[in-house]
């Protein structure tokens, strides 16, 4: 389920930490209410502009926490114009940190991310369904460890949904998607 | 005046040595000519200065602060009716009631003239105290507005504008405890050229080598100069903290982008970077309590 999260309400312009600090702290319960397998959409619709401590502290903050605190629950960002997703890149790389930005319905990494994990997530999100490490590996022509290695880094920072499913042959493996 | 007072005689010493312009950078031959923080009753001697920038400004007020801090008093002798003006038009005068004098002094009708125009100048921000970050983000609307339809700023600039002078300013609040900092800026429109921006913010607290030893982790360069370029590495920060210690980095990342200057000083550092964000000249200063910082930036072409 998606559960939307809009910045509006607290101004066009999102200057300063102590602001971060409170709407990060409702966004927070937010996901604490959310169920696994859930996204929750940050809708920036209307911002013009942040600073570096406010992105540092409500995006930079919660993409930290989210693995560990929310597990199986998704984070997107939508809504950017082109001055706050240049911002949000820049602070993103500078913490060494990635999200996922959704764009008329296209997902994609934004951050600090390898032109590597960029393929994988591309590759996961053109195939519209949940995929194995076995195909992934077929698509992408590489072996399936290092396919594996790729989507537990990915699966670990919070950007893909892995679910348990079962081979043709009857053996249960993972199925990784994007969260969407 | 009592007994223990340094005199300093700023424009009188040799014509070359005279400062008429007090500016980021003239205001350290002013510190090189007195020690004006060991306790000791001040006299400045401004009688020639004719402009004073921003930057100079809060750095003024700042160590009017620092000087008060030790028990002792700080006098400007300041004659030039123009400037006399300024330093009640920017605030200045009001910045340094109870710690510091001007001489002659004001009278009250000069005092308050200006009052009604608070906050109605575009080229100017009158010095702004900072010790919170309640009041910053509609002082930076505030700004914004100003930029944009005073003076033809593109929105993105005014938001860099904006972007830079919030993370200077919430340093100033977030390194100390018990004291404040102080913000001005100014626009300026050469006869020739872009008109540019200068910001000046200063504190008088503890200072950056003071507040990155509170991070046990870090390993602190000896000199202030070398500490400061350290200060704008990403991550290096008094907490232990990952969305930490990013603010330096991208304020050189805007004012380089603006073709703009920054001048960082803390202690006996200071270094200045020009148009480009990975290259710091670095100096030895007089020492000076707190962090100071000017930034300049162009207006970019429409």
């Amino acid at each position: 389920m998606e559960k939307r999260f809009p910045l509006t309400p607290f101004g066009k312009t999102l200057w300063t930490r102590d602001k971060a600090r409170s709407i990060r702290e409702q966004l927070e319960t937010e996901l604490a209410r959310r169920a696994p397998g859930d996204t929750l959409v940050i809708d920036m619709k209307g911002i013009e502009a942040f600073d570096f401590s406010f992105a540092n502290e409500f995006f930079g903050k919660v993409l930290l926490t989210l693995p560990r605190a929310y597990p199986h629950k998704f984070v997107i960002v939508e809504g950017l114009n082109s001055y706050t997703r240049e911002n949000l890149i820049s602070a993103l790389e500078s913490l060494g940190l990635a999200m996922i930005e959704r764009q008329k319905k296209k997902l994609s990494l934004i951050g600090k991310v390898h032109p590597t994990d960029t393929i994988t997530f591309e590759t996961i999100a053109k195939a519209k369904a949940a995929v194995t490490a076995a195909a992934l590996s077929n698509a992408l022509s590489m072996n399936v460890t290092a396919v594996n290695e790729r989507l537990t880094k990915l699966t670990n920072l919070g950007l893909l949904r892995r679910e348990r499913g079962q081979s043709e042959a009857g053996r249960e493996q993972y199925e990784y998607a994007i969260p969407a | 005046m009592t007994a223990n007072v340094t005199l300093v005689f700023v424009g009188r010493l040799r014509e070359n040595d005279s400062i008429q312009s007090l500016t980021a950078i003239s205001f350290d031959v002013l510190l090189s000519r007195c020690d004006p923080f060991t306790g000791r009753d001040c006299t400045l001697d401004l009688r020639e200065v004719r402009f004073i920038s921003p930057a100079a400004l809060v750095q003024l007020v700042a160590s009017a602060h620092a000087i008060k801090k030790t028990g002792a008093s700080l006098t400007l002798c300041v004659e030039d009716s123009s400037v006399r003006t300024y330093l009640v038009r920017s605030g200045f005068v009001s910045a340094i009631k109870d710690v510091a004098t001007v001489e002659p002094a004001y009278d009250d009708a000069s005092l308050h003239r200006f009052d009604h125009l608070h906050g109605s100048n575009p080229l100017l921000l009158e010095i702004t105290k900072i010790q919170n970050g309640g009041a910053l983000p509609s002082l930076l609307d505030r700004i914004v507005a100003l930029l944009r339809t005073r003076l033809q700023y593109r929105k993105h600039d005014a938001y860099d504008v904006a972007t830079v002078i919030s993370e200077v300013a919430q340093n100033t609040f977030d390194h100390n405890d018990g004291t404040c900092g102080f913000l001005a800026v100014q626009t300026y429109q050469p006869r020739k050229g872009s008109r540019f921006i200068e910001i000046g913010v200063s504190d008088f607290g503890d200072g950056l080598r003071t507040t990155l030893q509170r991070n046990t982790t870090l390993r602190l360069p000896h000199t202030d100069m070398d500490l400061i370029v350290y200060a704008t590495q990403l991550g290096v920060s008094q907490h232990q903290d990952r969305t930490r210690g990013t603010g330096l980095h991208h304020l050189l990342r805007i004012a380089a982008e603006h073709e703009g200057s920054v001048h960082i000083r803390s202690g006996s550092g200071k270094v200045t970077y020009r148009g480009d964000k990975d290259q710091g000249w670095r100096h030895t200063v007089p020492p000076m309590p707190g962090v100071q910082i000017a930034i300049s930036m162009k207006r970019r072409s429409t």
